[in-house]
């Protein structure tokens, strides 16, 4: 008897401790109902919660929660309800790989909105492609990668450099010098800078670059210095920033005389660098928190009213809320939302009209069209100069440096090993 | 030329800022041998002390650096009443505990801070002397190291509780016997030498920001000007900051930032099996 009692109490607490398990799995919003349910159509957001790209990816999480809502409140897609399973890969590249697994093949979810660092996104490349899913990926990157599995949102270096650097060089100066932290984005993107610079009729002064991490920068100003550049054109990343903007005004250059032009800084960086130098100086990305159009306001409005927990609205927080709304546009393209070779031709050639601007996947190389902006840092944030008038191509292989590519949507073949890491 | 000059000044500056860093690891490490792997948070600690009685509090620079000062004395003290005093002669156990020590300090300021913090500059501008630019807050930095090293020599030499301090180093036995209580002594040395430690946390504040991984980077430098200028001297701590910060920026001068580090640890090296006991060693009586 007693034996018994503590068998049945023993099958209790293993039923609710799986029970327990399930439901801490992940945090699930939206239309919650069971798995067999085809009312609902399952999307996987994978961002993380800890670690130290935490804060940078909760304003990403955030915009997902917030599309996410949007669409389901405005009926959903196809008259079903989107489910949204939000995984915490805690900034490390490793538990990126075990996490989209488990999206995939345990909550069988239809395609993943996620990932911040470019580790992260290469580190779900083989589930992704053995398992045939989709990640849509939000975040900037250096490009010279396109995957058959994977949608790239954020934008390629060419579109924050083809427009910004001629500009530079007619308005600011012709002598440039190239900084940028000691690892591939910098290195990508200063490439192709270069290449832009001479091309019309810039030249390049001088390159240097630092460890990431590094906060003593009085060598390479001095070298700035000493090299008569009219402008520093910068692919710093991070919290190197603060260091580099204070050291550069401490050491005797100012924003009038030898501004710093930055491809890696957003609003986050400049509230961390302080108003009384980050002033004067220049940088360029496809979106601004500062954009002063209905849907921009709009949007930063309805984010600062949704979510007060210390992240401010950047680049990135509006290139997540595209990801979600760009998948909902191929999603309403196709019957079967499973049948993930249909939902990736289904993304060729669809448009968003985002806080930015009109926005449109690529018909071919899975990159999108996105606007070009720059402008002149004020009171720490950034004074809108110049964005295109439509949206740019994408150019994963630039054609500045890979002429070769550019009559093939700008990348070598799908099957090249070249396309992506093996 | 040009160069050489603007990088040699540049150099004091990163000399200076290695001799307030070390300090208190000559005390710590130097005088009561304890490999503290948490010299990096300590650091880290006055930087954070820093930010808040600056940004948070709004409290003057004079005020942040005592405050950063009495607070990481206080963390210093605490954890050599709860941990280290039981840890004294075990030195692999004193690595593991301060190792652990640093981790739960970085963690739980990274739970309150995730992000790099802005701590405005007390002392912008810059004094111009032909092609060199010398920062004033450089100038502040470098004469504040020097006062730091004098008053430390002052305490460690002419004061009674150096004097005892100087008998428990030698004797620790000897020094109990005659009355004088070594465990008290060896809280408020350790205080002390995390202080120095919170101190240059706060005067880095300024010029890099406040984030919780700031210690990682001293570790390494620290430890390296220490041992080069011999673990118990003060003077030798003050000529490997010269030596180390001046080889680094000249030579990123000329070459880049990554080479400097490289060939800076070569002679580092050589140095070392030349002179394993670092360049200035105190004699033993």
């Amino acid at each position: 008897m007693k034996f018994r009692t503590f068998k049945r109490f023993a099958a209790i607490a293993a039923a609710a401790a799986l029970m327990g398990t399930m439901s801490s799995c992940g945090s699930t919003g939206g239309s919650s109902s069971g798995s067999g349910d085809s009312d609902v159509i399952k999307v996987g957001v994978l961002f993380s919660e800890s670690g130290s790209t935490a804060l940078v990816e909760k304003t990403m999480t955030n915009a997902c929660i917030m599309a996410f809502d949007e669409i389901n409140a405005a009926g959903g897609i196809n008259g079903k309800k989107i489910e949204y399973i939000h995984e915490d890969y805690a900034s490390d590249p490793a538990k990126a790989t075990e996490k989209i697994k488990k999206l995939i093949e345990q909550d069988e979810v239809v395609a993943t909105v996620g990932c911040y660092t470019s580790a992260s996104r290469q580190a779900t490349l083989s589930t992704l492609k053995d398992d045939n899913s989709l990640l849509i990926y939000p975040t900037y990157t250096e490009g010279e990668e396109v995957h058959p599995n994977v949608i790239y949102v954020g934008n390629m270096p060419n579109q924050q450099a083809t427009d910004f650097i001629p500009w530079l060089l007619e308005n600011v100066g012709k002598k440039v010098f190239l900084v940028g932290s000691d690892y591939v984005f910098p290195k990508t993107c200063n490439k192709q800078a270069r290449a832009l610079v001479e091309m019309y009729g810039g030249e390049v002064v001088g390159e240097e670059y630092a460890p990431l991490g590094h906060t003593d920068f009085s060598t390479i100003v001095n070298k700035i210095k000493d090299s008569g550049a009219e402008l520093v054109y910068s692919a710093l990343i991070g919290d190197s920033n603060t260091a580099f903007y204070k050291d550069y005004q401490q050491y005797g250059l100012t924003a009038a005389q030898v501004p710093i032009c930055s491809i890696g800084v957003d609003e986050s960086n400049l509230q961390a660098i302080g108003n009384d130098y980050s002033e004067g100086h220049y940088a360029s990305m496809p979106y601004w928190s500062s954009l002063d159009t209905e849907a921009s306001k709009a949007f930063v409005d309805k984010y600062n009213s949704l979510f007060n927990d210390g992240t401010v609205v950047t680049v990135l927080t509006e290139a997540a809320y595209d990801s979600c709304y760009l998948l909902k546009a191929a999603l309403e393209k196709v019957d079967d939302p499973y049948n993930t070779d249909a939902l990736i031709s289904a993304f060729g050639g669809v448009t968003f009209d985002a806080p930015q601007g009109t926005i449109k996947v690529d018909d071919q190389n899975h990159c999108t069209w996105v606007y070009s902006r720059f402008g002149q840092v004020h009171d720490g944030s950034v004074n809108i100069l110049y964005s295109s008038e439509s949206s740019l191509r994408p150019e994963p292989w630039p054609s500045v440096l890979y002429p070769e590519y550019a009559e093939s949507n700008f990348m070598p073949a799908w099957d090249d090993p070249l396309c992506y890491p093996q | 030329m040009g160069t050489f000059l603007s990088q040699f000044v540049n150099g004091l500056n990163q000399a200076s800022i290695l001799l307030i860093a070390t300090m208190g690891l000559v005390i710590i490490f130097g005088y009561m041998n304890v490999t503290n792997m948490a010299h990096g948070s300590m650091i880290m600690l006055g930087g954070v002390s820093a930010y808040i009685l600056m940004e948070v509090i709004g409290l003057p620079f004079g005020v942040a650096i005592a405050g950063a000062f009495i607070i990481t004395a206080l963390i210093g003290m605490l954890i050599e009443k709860l941990l280290i005093k039981r840890l004294y002669s075990k030195p692999t156990e004193t690595i593991l505990a301060t190792y652990a020590i640093s981790i739960i300090l970085t963690e739980i300021v990274r739970l309150k801070y995730p992000l790099s913090q802005n701590v405005h500059m007390p002392l912008p501008g810059a004094f111009k002397l032909g092609s060199v630019t010398i920062p004033y807050y450089n100038i502040f930095v470098g004469i504040f190291s020097i006062a730091i090293l004098v008053f430390t020599l002052f305490l460690f030499r002419k004061t009674t509780f150096g004097k005892k301090l100087g008998s428990v180093t030698q004797n620790r036995t000897m020094t109990e016997c005659l009355g004088i209580k070594t465990a008290s002594v060896d809280t408020l040395t350790f205080g002390y030498g995390a202080g120095l430690a919170g101190i240059a946390g706060c005067v880095l504040a300024p010029t890099t920001g406040v984030s919780y991984d700031m210690g990682s980077t001293y570790l390494t430098d620290t430890f390296m000007t220490n041992v080069v200028g011999g673990i118990q001297s003060f003077f030798g701590t003050a000529v490997s900051s010269v030596i180390i910060g001046e080889g680094r920026t000249v030579m990123a001068g000329f070459l880049n930032e990554t080479w400097a580090k490289i060939i800076i640890f070569m002679i580092v090296i050589v140095i070392i099996r030349l002179k394993p006991e670092g360049l200035f060693t105190k004699e033993r009586r």
